[in-house]
């Protein structure tokens, strides 16, 4: 590496805006999750869909998943890796997103 | 049934494709835990590959390479062939530069529901490239599928959205000239966007791998920081500056970037 070099990379500073971005691509494409053959989004939407199911005591039903394909779930099961995989990603969003504030 | 990931690399005189395509196959084992194997007119035979499937060099055409500041040859065609050369019944196929860095795709090919799927979009990493330059192709604007990353069954639907791709090589400056291509290099990508437009009946109603490509355009040079962790460093606004990406994958396009990564990490 050249003297040139050197003194371009310590000048080189965070691209903050980029990497807002790249962190919500980031997490939302890990919000993503297989469960019976079907794929689904951890998050709010999901969770108010199934807590719905779970208020008329429908232990399984049929929701549709994000490929529109009818797939039968026990609501119980889907709620919890969907409220597991959601808490986790925005906790290491978050994490991530404090970090990297503090990057120059 | 086995599902399994094939990787086409050709070598040219400014790049190793083969080396990619090894030190690639690590982190889909890694992470995938599924096989891979190799297509190459390669006579290498490199470690960690279940297969490795020799074919003829494919037509070379060629191609501006940013990182590398020259036109080379590029021999990167013969995509249509994956279902025929694939030893699996579900296969991933990865470009060389495609960098698997966490078990998404892990997900996509659990809960397979269709025979046939790809990305519909990508986006610049670093935010530089902005509206639908990489979502898009020729004058017409029509929309993009991208073959970085394929996923197929071996079932008579994807046989026909490959043969409509072959069909559509065979008569490359025929299509070019419908979907008014400007640059005269066929492109897998291309090829299979107007394959997907013919097979839906031109209406591109067909099912995507969910979410987007992360890119990374030709200019950006890539670190290693951890098992899965990338710095970027590139110029933005002509100034340097970087990012960090972790645990996610990504399409480097700067195949020169890449390679000196690789030898450096």
């Amino acid at each position: 590496m050249n003297t040139e070099n050197i003194i371009s990379q310590s000048r080189a500073r965070f691209a903050h805006e980029a990497n807002r971005r790249l962190l919500k691509e980031k997490y939302e494409a890990k919000m993503l999750f297989a469960y019976q053959g079907g794929m689904w989004r951890a998050g709010p939407e999901l969770l108010s869909t199934i807590n719905f199911c779970r208020i008329t005591n429908d232990a399984e039903v049929v929701l549709l998943d994000l490929y529109e394909n009818p797939i039968k779930v026990n609501t119980k099961e889907l709620w919890n890796l969907a409220a597991a995989r959601w808490q986790e990603q925005m906790n290491a969003w978050h994490q991530e997103f404090e970090e990297s504030r503090k990057n120059r | 049934m086995s599902t399994g990931a094939v990787i086409f690399a050709f070598n040219n005189e400014k790049i190793d494709y083969v080396r990619l395509a090894a030190w690639s196959a690590q982190n889909i084992s890694r992470h995938l835990d599924i096989p891979v194997s190799l297509i190459t007119d390669s006579d290498v035979t490199p470690d960690g590959f279940d297969q490795i499937i020799r074919v003829k060099t494919p037509i070379a055409g060629s191609r501006w390479f940013d990182d590398i500041g020259s036109t080379v040859e590029w021999k990167n065609t013969n995509r249509v062939d994956a279902f025929e050369l694939s030893p699996y019944d579900t296969t991933l196929v990865l470009d060389a530069d495609y960098i698997v860095a966490s078990p998404q795709l892990h997900y996509t090919l659990n809960s397979l529901t269709t025979d046939f799927l790809c990305f519909k979009k990508a986006y610049d990493l670093t935010g530089r490239t902005t509206g639908n330059l990489l979502n898009t192709f020729g004058q017409h604007n029509f929309p993009m599928s991208w073959a970085t990353v394929l996923i197929f069954k071996r079932t008579h639907l994807s046989k026909i959205i490959f043969e409509s791709m072959q069909m559509i090589k065979n008569n490359w400056q025929h299509y070019r000239n419908i979907y008014k291509i400007d640059r005269p290099t066929y492109r897998n990508d291309f090829a299979l966007s107007i394959a997907l437009g013919i097979f839906s009946g031109h209406t591109n109603q067909v099912d995507f791998i969910l979410g987007s490509i992360p890119t990374l355009t030709p200019d950006v040079e890539l670190k290693k920081f951890s098992s899965d962790g990338y710095e970027l460093n590139f110029i933005k606004n002509n100034k340097p500056v970087w990012l960090r990406i972790e645990n996610m994958d990504f399409h480097a396009m700067g195949k020169k970037h890449l390679e000196t990564m690789i030898e450096n990490s």
